[in-house]
């Protein structure tokens, strides 16, 4: 139990504070844009031209065939290097997680669009409504509602994800508790259980959340 | 086709004239329906029966500009609106102006209430958004539409909280709302259960007593009867029958085809004596 102390240590947890400010905020500029980016690929993956679903097909496949981690090095080391980008880590992995975000989001939109009734359609058409106003006022609202449990779970996977930023020298949660451990190591050789834990419970906390969410507006729109 | 008179100048009292109309599908050797015409006046109903697969739906669907057609002609209130052509089979719902197709109320089977909005606001959407009506006025009116069919308390609820009756009772006020030239029912009952099938027919047959022109397509005879002034019998994409009067169709069909077709309706047991002995032999253990 002695281990736990190393919590006590002044400016430890202010520290770590610091280091999830920087996960949340990567995670949720991240979501935040995939949103948009994601609409706009499931609708285009609805589409019949077929030039257009070829280039979809390939974009989703690409992004999820190749390992998070080896996105991360291609748009930092590789791409942003390449072109001479003045990208720093942390725009790499905001890039990397809006592309990863919006391909996957784009999947759950399609198939939410699609699974809404012809005749949804067909009286929106009936009705006089223009191909955007049915699209804004009927359709889209209901497929929202239908992908909404797939995205909640896409946002704590980006959350988690944000871990790997690491790698890219983000000082971010895990990051910070390497530091704190190794600045420890000779005053606290058990800490490392502790501080882990703590960032544990961090990443619970701010997933836990959005679940809760999640599963309320489920069971809210459960019958519509 | 005695009824399908040739007229040049425009006639105020047809509300929907279909003219020659065809319709076949890509990929299909037979048509679905070839050179069917017919009209509906002002003010009245035309119900369209026919077995199953006979093309009565399509042919509705036709009309409302949900699928193309490739021959013939379609005209509301004197006003050719389409004109079939071939070659046209995949292209999907028909470009028709918002206005244009405001003047077609049509109502489903099953499912076509919005159920992200309550009742009033399935009811109001399009005037608002289509007809850009004043926001009072058109709740007004749907207020009164939904009086008129015994909802009036029922206003926000959401569909899922209604019965099959009640939604298509909503159903019927949202097309009411935009004041269409036509109703098109594609069998607004044969999804709901039998109890319900009554308060939505009551409906519309207070709308047809109000004026209302229709055409409808529907498996309840009794119904059909009660409410045609005229009728068409649809079978494998021909006009078998047409009568402009309902009565004298349901009880002395003209043709063999009418007469098997309603014959189909009644329910009578014919049990020849084997069966008889076997029913008996049944009860008996």
């Amino acid at each position: 139990m002695q281990g736990a102390n190393i919590l006590l240590e002044p400016g430890v947890f202010p520290r770590l504070l610091q280091g999830l400010w920087v996960t949340i905020w990567i995670a949720a500029v991240s979501v935040a844009l995939s949103v948009p980016v994601g609409l706009v690929c499931g609708w285009l993956m609805t589409l019949r031209n077929p030039v257009i679903r070829f280039v979809m097909r390939v974009y989703l496949d690409f992004i999820r065939i190749m390992p998070q981690l080896a996105l991360l090095f291609i748009a930092y080391y590789g791409i942003a290097r390449a072109w001479n980008w003045n990208l720093d880590a942390t725009g790499a992995c905001v890039l990397v997680f809006i592309l990863w975000g919006g391909a996957e989001l784009g999947d759950l939109t399609r198939g939410a669009l699609q699974s809404i009734p012809e005749v949804q359609h067909e009286t929106a058409y009936m009705l006089g409504l223009s191909n955007w106003q049915a699209f804004i006022h009927v359709i889209l609202p209901q497929a929202v509602r239908r992908l909404l449990p797939g995205s909640v779970n896409l946002a704590t996977r980006i959350v988690k994800t944000t871990s790997l930023a690491v790698l890219l020298g983000v000082v971010e949660v895990i990051k910070v508790g390497q530091q704190i451990i190794d600045a420890n190591r000779f005053q606290y050789p058990t800490g490392t259980l502790w501080v882990y834990g703590v960032i544990f419970l961090m990443y619970f906390i701010v997933c836990w959340p959005l679940s809760l969410v999640a599963h309320a507006l489920e069971k809210r729109w459960a019958n519509d | 086709m005695t009824e399908t008179t040739e007229r040049t100048g425009r006639d105020d009292t047809i509300a929907l004239k279909v003219t020659d109309l065809k319709k076949h599908y890509a990929d299909a050797e037979r048509n679905v329906f070839d050179g069917i015409s017919f009209e509906v006046p002002k003010g009245k109903v035309l119900v369209i029966v026919g077995p199953s697969g006979s093309g009565k739906s399509t042919l509705l669907r036709a009309i409302a500009g949900l699928e193309p057609i490739q021959g013939g002609t379609i005209a509301l209130d004197g006003t050719v609106i389409e004109t079939g052509r071939p070659g046209n089979e995949k292209s999907g719902r028909v470009k028709r102006s918002e206005e244009l197709r405001t003047k077609f109320g049509m109502v489903f089977q099953s499912y076509d209430l919005f159920p992200n909005k309550d009742v009033l606001g399935n009811i109001t959407m399009a005037p608002l958004l289509v007809q850009k009506r004043k926001k009072d006025e058109v709740e007004r009116e749907a207020l009164e539409l939904l009086e008129r069919v015994h909802l009036a308390d029922r206003a926000h609820a959401k569909p899922h909280e209604l019965s099959g009756g009640q939604r298509q009772r909503v159903a019927i006020c949202r097309a009411l709302i935009l004041h269409p030239e036509i109703l098109l029912l594609d069998e607004i009952t044969a999804a709901l259960d039998p109890e319900m099938v009554h308060e939505v027919l009551e409906v519309v047959v207070e709308l047809a007593d109000a004026g209302q022109t229709m055409l409808i397509v529907t498996h309840e005879m009794s119904f059909a009867r009660a409410i045609a002034d005229r009728v068409i019998l649809l079978a494998d994409g021909r006009i078998e029958e047409r009568s402009a009067d309902a009565e004298e169709f349901f009880t002395h069909p003209k043709t063999e085809r009418a007469r098997e077709f309603l014959h189909s309706f009644d329910f009578v047991r014919h049990r020849d004596a084997q069966a008889e002995r076997e029913l008996r032999e049944f009860d008996a253990q």
